[in-house]
């Protein structure tokens, strides 16, 4: 198998602009982004630690907060998704994946300026299933846990 | 697809911030109760031109958020709900143009919390369900 059979033809298009000039955050760099909802609420960022380790992030402006100045639980459940996905696509070995399910538990509230963080987990895949798992933190501090299941397409 | 007028008496929900933004997520009332709707539009999809997951999940929780926030209201006027938990299931896919109708039910409500089930569909077909838990904050304890 080639390189270009295991990458999803959606991830060779050129990237869309975030709707927002963001300057990244230190160490970070702007992920590209393929899904309009995504450049939308964007830019992402992303830094692979010395280990491999992935690290996403977004920093939290006004147009990420609810009513009472906290980020949206459906912004932290966005940054969920795009994460969680390309964690279960990449662990899948470049199959495109959809979102089967996704449970988050809102531990504390992430407020603007901040810098939300996501670690993503691949817990389990079968041939057609990944068992993804996240923690979300702020400086350090938990903010969101999430779980989900995807189905990887075209297997059974 | 051309989107239809929304029904008399519906009017934007959440207007600032990620409400805002992300929608326009329209609120009102039919024969059924409270129901909530998105005219999919460009800026909602993924890669794969569908109703992006981030974006279902989003109108669910304004949705269901909405429905918390009002039942908290009735046992205090200055009482806020905020979620614990949301556990989401992407039934169906999103096409450009459709309209989405979001319902939240409220299963329970004890003084402090609030078990909450929604759903998305449009017209029969089901694009997500999804249960909640919420807290109920600022209400006599």
């Amino acid at each position: 198998m080639t390189e270009s059979d295991v990458i999803h033809p959606l991830h060779k298009r050129t990237p869309l602009p975030a709707s927002r000039d963001v300057s990244a955050p230190e160490g970070f760099e702007a992920q590209d982004l393929h899904d309009p909802f995504e450049a939308h609420m964007g830019p992402l960022f992303e830094r692979v630690n010395a280990d491999g380790a992935r690290v996403a992030a977004f920093i939290a402006d006004e147009r990420h907060l609810d009513a009472e100045g906290c980020v949206h639980e459906g912004m932290m459940m966005t940054f969920a998704d795009a994460l969680l996905g390309g964690a279960a696509w990449r662990g899948s070995g470049g199959k495109p994946c959809v979102t089967m399910s996704l449970q988050a538990s809102f531990l504390s509230t992430a407020r603007l300026g901040d810098v939300i963080e996501c670690r993503t987990k691949v817990e389990k895949q079968t041939r057609s299933v990944m068992f993804v798992s996240a923690s979300f933190t702020v400086e350090g501090e938990p903010v969101m846990t999430a779980t989900s299941l995807w189905k990887v397409l075209g297997e059974r | 697809m051309t989107a239809s007028p929304f029904p008399a008496g519906f009017v934007q929900v959440q207007t600032q911030g990620f409400g805002g933004f992300a929608g326009p997520v329209m609120g009102g009332n039919n024969a059924k109760g409270a129901l909530y709707l998105l005219d999919i539009a460009p800026q909602h999809l993924n890669g794969a031109d569908r109703l992006h997951g981030g974006m279902m999940m989003s109108l669910m929780s304004i949705v269901m958020g909405e429905v918390a926030a009002a039942t908290a209201a009735t046992k205090d006027a200055t009482a806020k709900a905020h979620a614990l938990s949301l556990n989401c299931d992407f039934v169906s896919a999103g096409e450009t143009g459709e309209r989405i109708e979001g319902r939240a039910i409220i299963t329970r409500a004890t003084r402090s919390v609030m078990f909450i089930s929604g759903t998305l569909s449009v017209d029969s077909r089901v694009l997500m369900t999804a249960t909640g838990v919420y807290a109920i904050k600022g209400a006599a304890e």
